[in-house]
């Protein structure tokens, strides 16, 4: 082709998701993807184990009384401590019941971004598409992460994240289908023609909701639960095990909400472009990993009416990162 | 002209192999075109004359006898003279006719089922996905070599052709590790063409043959459309012609056929079964780009799917698109600069030797050949407006 055009090779892309921060940037013709958990615990301070902690290497701040540990690590202390781990964000913004929560995410966005300072690197961030009535929420989240990456060095671009789903999966079809990441704190959907977003929208069920209807259920913590799901959990066959036929349950509850709201989408859209021939859906984030997930959501999609044709439903190459490298591909078209 | 456009910019956008390059291209040309007019018109005008400049080069490359200004004007649909008439391609219309293949011999039907139809030549047709419409019923026009039409028409059920069409839906890699999305992609454009009762058939990329709308209904799948062959004219084919779809594209990359072996050779024991069971000429199997019209533009080949490539002898038939086109010689249609961009060399015979038949019948009439060309198209209103008073008489009584 004769078309000019430049790409610019620093840039990054960035997954600010409510229990993971993903980044991608590229290596030659690959793309490199760093993972962290968006997740921290406090334990008690004490010399002994903030010297562990350093020597170790161990990320972790020392405030007050208290040593907070993030990112991966956090979870292997919380097991060793017997504690939960906290979220830095809820519902896919940023938690207000968690003081510190921004300085968290900017010390796990350094663990996954690297120390050094930005340097003007053009980023593209995923921000969670409005709930209803939420929008404001959104907004002051976007602003805040925007603040807080300028202030890193970073040339900073928001992306929703349906879209980034949409750019990191669907090349093959122009960039246009349907795009669902059902990560911990909400499920975001997008609907792109030709790569520009139709419409986008979040439903506050996914995996957290998940965890904490099962654990209310039977009793368990919600840890545990998430362990169970993320371990051994698939929806094929029939169990005996009580808290596999709640997880059943509350994930069909996602199933379900997540297609009436898309149905709802679709009946209130204006100016929705002619689709001349069936469109590809496909299924990203952690929630969707349980086997069996594609089919039993393809089931219940064929039993609803949406006025486009799903030509199929498909998980996402890599679940776990298809925001993070949609997000990059953003960044590298400079947008 | 909208939808022109957007196949010509996913054309485009498919030919980056590169993610990130295909993003900045589709972004770029779209926010170009949403911004003010003069972007858009700018957009517009590079698009059009990088379409008219390939069109020139297929004009020339595949005339030995047209000038550049020739093919330009043609193209572009300017007030000129038309290509001159060659003997080449007037004995090759001859030709083409004169090898039409016959049927291979009687088809017929050996069992039945509510999954599938067996045919004796091996063709089974699956069930799952048919429907139904409302039987068949047009109006075809009695025409002789001079092209006098006889306009009081002629009521007709039984299908007079076959139209193929490809569904360019979504295709996913033709590998053994994809079996699940080739599967699922089937399913859902059958589900799709089920709703929309969009062909008669539809052969997936395993070579499986579908019934979608029975064979005695119509189904929609040519609208604005024009066919002849040497008794009758017949107007938007949904109703005339069978419709066979190609679960395929035909802008497929590279060097690639647009369909596998196994779906040819299912496309030519169904286009076997069809001739022999319904007695339809070899002459009346074509591509839709071949049938397809644009009322508002006068062009043909609105839709381009098999604009090229079509495997005419493969399926049992003579090369069709050697045929002149009946749409340009018999209404005046000319071919727009955006036929060039579906790759539409194989139309090029076809469409020589019908703007050789407009010159000639001009020169018999004594008129400019711009002048003689809007009398056809006059010819094609008033061939529209009679079938379509004659339907609603129809309906009326």
């Amino acid at each position: 082709m004769s078309d000019t055009h430049t790409q610019n090779p620093t840039a990054l892309g960035l997954d600010v998701g409510t229990s993971r921060i993903v980044a991608a940037q590229r290596q030659d013709k690959d793309i490199q993807f760093d993972t962290q958990l968006n997740a921290f615990v406090t334990i008690p301070f004490s010399k002994l184990t903030q010297g562990v902690l350093k020597k170790e290497q161990i990320p972790h701040l020392v405030q007050d009384s208290e040593i907070t540990v993030y990112g991966d690590e956090s979870e292997r202390f919380a097991n060793l401590f017997h504690r939960e781990t906290r979220r830095p964000m809820l519902r896919g913004i940023l938690n207000p019941d968690e003081a510190g929560s921004l300085m968290l995410v900017r010390q796990i966005v350094r663990l996954v971004m690297g120390e050094g300072e930005g340097q003007g690197r053009r980023v593209c961030f995923s921000v969670p598409a409005a709930p209803l009535g939420a929008n404001n929420e959104v907004t002051e989240h976007e602003n805040s992460l925007k603040e807080m990456l300028s202030k890193m060095g970073y040339d900073p671009h928001p992306i929703s994240e349906g879209l980034a789903v949409v750019y990191g999966e669907m090349e093959a079809s122009n960039y246009t289908g349907i795009g669902i990441s059902c990560g911990g704190g909400l499920c975001n959907v997008c609907l792109s023609y030709l790569s520009v977003p139709v419409f986008s929208f979040s439903i506050p069920k996914a995996g957290d909701f998940i965890d904490e209807g099962v654990s209310q259920l039977r009793g368990e913590p919600a840890t545990r639960i998430r362990t169970i799901k993320e371990e051994s959990f698939h929806f094929n066959g029939h169990f005996a095990n009580k808290i596999q036929q709640a997880l059943v349950q509350f994930y069909e509850d996602m199933i379900q909400a997540l297609l009436a709201a898309l149905k709802d989408q679709f009946a209130s859209v204006q100016n929705m472009p002619k689709l001349n021939r069936p469109i590809p859906l496909v299924l990203s984030g952690g929630s969707v990993m349980p086997p069996g997930f594609r089919d039993r959501f393809e089931k219940s999609l064929r039993e609803i009416e949406l006025p486009v044709a799903i030509a199929e439903v498909r998980m996402a190459s890599n679940p776990m990162v298809s925001t993070a490298r949609g997000a990059l591909v953003a960044a590298l078209s400079e947008l | 002209m909208r939808g022109v456009l957007v196949r010509a910019l996913e054309w485009r956008a498919r030919r980056f192999s590169d993610p990130v390059d295909r993003l900045q291209f589709l972004r770029r040309n779209l926010e170009a075109r949403r911004q003010g007019s003069h972007v858009k018109a700018a957009f517009i005008i590079v698009l059009a004359m990088g379409a008219a400049l390939l069109f020139t080069a297929w004009l020339w490359t595949s005339s030995r006898h047209m000038t550049i200004a020739d093919a330009n004007t043609a193209t572009l649909g300017l007030p000129t003279k038309l290509p001159a008439v060659t003997a080449s391609s007037a004995a090759m219309q001859a030709a083409s006719i004169a090898d039409t293949p016959e049927p291979a011999g009687p088809v017929w039907l050996v069992q039945t089922t509510s999954q599938f139809d067996l045919y004796s030549n091996g063709l089974r047709i699956e069930q799952q996905y048919g429907t139904s419409t409302a039987p068949r019923q047009y109006i075809a026009f009695a025409s002789d070599s001079s092209h006098t039409i006889d306009w009081a028409g002629e009521w007709r059920t039984e299908p007079a052709g076959i139209v193929y069409h490809t569904t360019e839906s979504h295709l996913a890699p033709f590998e053994e590790d994809q079996n699940q999305s080739l599967r699922r992609a089937g399913e859902g454009l059958l589900e799709y063409v089920s709703r929309r009762r969009s062909y008669h058939f539809v052969i997936d990329r395993f070579g499986r043959v579908f019934r979608v709308v029975r064979e005695s209904d119509y189904a929609n799948h040519a609208g604005n459309s024009v066919w002849a062959d040497g008794n009758r004219i017949y107007l938007n084919l949904n109703q005339s012609f069978f419709g066979i779809a190609f679960e395929a594209s035909s802008k497929s990359s590279g060097a690639e056929p647009a369909v596998n072996a196994a779906q040819v050779y299912a496309g030519r024991i169904l286009t076997q079964m069809l001739r022999a069971r319904y007695g339809i000429p070899a002459s009346n199997c074509v591509a839709h780009a071949q049938v397809s019209v644009s009322p508002v533009n006068h062009a043909v080949g609105y839709h381009r799917d098999w604009a090229a490539n079509l495997p005419f002898l493969q399926l049992g038939l003579a090369d069709n698109y050697k045929l002149p086109l009946p749409s340009v010689e018999l209404f005046g249609f000319q071919v727009d600069a955006g036929l060039a961009g579906a790759g539409a060399s194989s139309l090029a015979e076809g469409l020589e030797a019908a703007f050789a038949q407009v010159r000639r019948d001009a020169a018999a009439h004594h008129l400019p050949v711009e002048r003689y060309r809007e009398n056809l198209w006059q010819r094609y209103r008033d061939a529209i407006r009679a079938q379509r008073g004659k339907s609603a008489q129809q309906e009326y009584n």
